[in-house]
């Protein structure tokens, strides 16, 4: 692994009123790796996504990328650096069809620039789509009509052809039945393979063991613990989780 | 891990061929069963006038009844967008009585025809901008607006004709727009056809088409994308306004007379229009075909009572009865007009 941390976060600090909802946060991420972010409820792991992807602002503390100091005041400017979000909530338009979805707000256009390049479109879409090894039955069909498993592959997708350097995932599997989170796992180890470095959000710890290189645990705000996936067994997990280890620094 | 291994078979299914064409056009089939249907009681009910009065299916009833829903025709069209985008514009009927009141006075005082024309499309255009600036902009929601502007700009009606009808004298290209034909054909009806036209490719064909159905399916997620929404709505009102206003001069120009009360229900009857041809009022889902068909429907049903001398207040009760059971049909057989999420 390069030792030049894509993104480095450093004694990350911030607070909503009296709550203190992150109380020194570090945290490093590497090229091309998934990094498992984990923690109870209410543990800071939403917060200090949204740190990165500009939706918060940090009280103190400092983000280095790539070697240069940065801040990030809003999502545009996350944007910007490359740091690409897929919330929970996927953000996808139901009646649009898929090709829509992925290339929305970009749209590829012909005729003086007046009407959107269909063909190319959805060329372009399909193209994307089995690049990523993602199976869809036509990049016509609206989003609506999708599964659960397809729909977050979309939004994922969309997230890839922004080419992101790193891409956080809300919570990418859950309420998906069981062939739908294995073609969502497998979609981010084709997405690891292409140098993006991937934060995953979830509680589904099994999911942790099948595509994670490291996992960071979050206990009340302070990062807890921080190891290799060949450092952890499910129980040790669990217990880092509850809080049931000492600082791990 | 292991149980991974286990799964990983079913992934390895071997790719289907795509097929794109037969996938779009079942796609389209599946999309539009419910075009499919009104527009096969379309025609049934145009077979059932032909056979019950002589005078429907003839050439000229045809074109008379193009030249009466030419003005509902033109404005079914930037109402789809504006319910696609889950808005609602109610001032459109109120707008339609400005401009031909507004067109009236302004010929009877010796404006140019052409000033006049351009004078009363501005007027309607700055009702639909400030429509559009307070729903987008404030973010007041669509119908309290509009019902405002309904009551209002009827009331500059009122006030610029007096209560009373104003005649428009002249034979100047401006009256062809109402009453004139070009090869039999009625130049409105022209008009209105390149508008369908029109706003068919802006729906289906244009990045603005897509962010109206996107901001109707999930505003959020087209904001996400780095589109000007509120942009985007502005302008479908305002473009609202405009094209009201050009309504109400052809049907002034029809009629030879501007009044304040010509464009009373208009709105109701475009807006059932709408909603009969299959696009939702939650938004996300727009035809523009089905709105044309919704239009002639409605028009079909009036015209062919009428020649069957079935009395006016009748045929009221049967068009609100078609409009009812058409909402019930889309709702439970087609799923459509729910709200999703």
């Amino acid at each position: 692994m390069n030792d030049i941390p894509r993104i480095a976060m450093k004694d990350i600090k911030i607070s909503f009123g009296s709550i203190q909802s992150l109380r020194g946060v570090n945290l490093e991420l590497y090229p091309g790796e998934v990094l498992g972010l984990v923690g109870d409820n209410g543990a800071g792991k939403s917060t200090l996504m949204k740190v990165l992807s500009g939706v918060h602002v940090p009280d103190s503390g400092s983000i280095v990328f790539e070697g240069n100091p940065i801040t990030i005041h809003n999502p545009l400017e996350a944007k910007k650096l490359q740091i690409e979000t897929v919330f929970q909530d996927l953000a996808l338009c139901d009646t649009l069809d898929v090709a829509s979805n992925l290339f929305l707000g970009r749209e590829p256009v012909h005729f003086f620039h007046r009407l959107i390049d269909k063909k190319k479109m959805h060329a372009l879409a399909k193209e994307e789509l089995d690049r990523l090894g993602v199976v869809i039955p036509s990049t016509y069909s609206a989003v609506e009509n999708l599964s659960g498993g397809q729909r977050q592959s979309v939004a994922i997708a969309r997230a890839v052809t922004y080419q992101p350097k790193v891409l956080i995932m809300d919570e990418p599997t859950a309420a998906l039945g069981v062939k739908e989170v294995r073609m969502v796992l497998n979609l981010i180890k084709k997405v690891k393979e292409t140098g993006v470095s991937v934060i995953l959000i979830t509680h589904r710890l099994q999911d942790l063991f099948e595509v994670c290189d490291r996992i960071t645990v979050l206990y009340e705000g302070k990062i807890i613990d921080n190891r290799l996936i060949k450092d952890f067994t499910m129980d040790s997990l669990i217990n880092s989780i509850t809080g049931e280890v000492k600082e791990a620094k | 891990m292991t149980q991974a291994d286990g799964t990983m078979k079913t992934e390895k299914k071997p790719f289907k061929p795509e097929r794109i064409t037969s996938a779009k056009t079942t796609q389209w089939l599946s999309n539009n069963k419910q075009l499919i249907g009104i527009f096969s009681v379309l025609i049934l009910l145009s077979v059932f006038f032909s056979f019950s009065t002589s005078s429907f299916f003839t050439t000229g009833n045809m074109l008379n009844l193009l030249q009466q829903l030419a003005p509902n025709l033109i404005v079914v069209v930037i109402m789809t967008l504006v319910i696609t985008t889950s808005g609602i514009d109610l001032s459109v009927g109120s707008i339609l009585s400005l401009a031909s009141a507004l067109i009236a006075v302004l010929l009877s005082a010796r404006w140019d025809s052409f000033f006049a024309f351009v004078f009363v499309l501005i007027v309607g255009a700055a009702v639909g901008l400030l429509n559009g600036y307070i729903i987008s902009y404030l973010r007041i929601p669509p119908f309290i607006v509009t019902l405002a502007s309904m009551i209002y700009v009827e009331g500059c009606a009122l006030l610029i004709t007096g209560g009373y009808s104003i005649s428009i004298s002249g034979s100047s290209w401006l009256m062809s727009l109402g009453g004139g034909e070009l090869f039999t054909i009625p130049v409105s009806a022209i008009i209105a056809i390149l508008i369908i036209i029109i706003g068919w490719i802006i729906l289906t064909q244009t990045r603005f088409g897509t962010y109206i159905i996107g901001i109707g399916a999930n505003e959020e997620s087209v904001r996400r994308a780095g589109v000007n929404i509120k942009k985007i709505k502005l302008f479908t009102y305002m473009f609202s306004g405009m094209i009201a206003a050009f309504a109400g001069i052809i049907i002034a120009t029809r009629l030879g007379s501007g009044s304040s009360n010509v464009g009373t229900g208009f709105e109701m009857d475009v807006i059932a229009a709408v909603v009969l041809g299959g696009t939702s009022l939650f938004g996300g889902i727009g035809t523009m075909l089905g709105s044309v068909i919704g239009v002639f429907l409605i028009g079909i049903i009036n015209n062919g009572l009428t020649l069957m001398n079935v009395s006016p207040y009748i045929i009221q009760i049967i068009q609100g009865a078609v409009l009812l059971f058409a909402v019930i049909v889309n709702t439970y057989f087609f799923g459509r007009n729910k709200k999703r999420n």
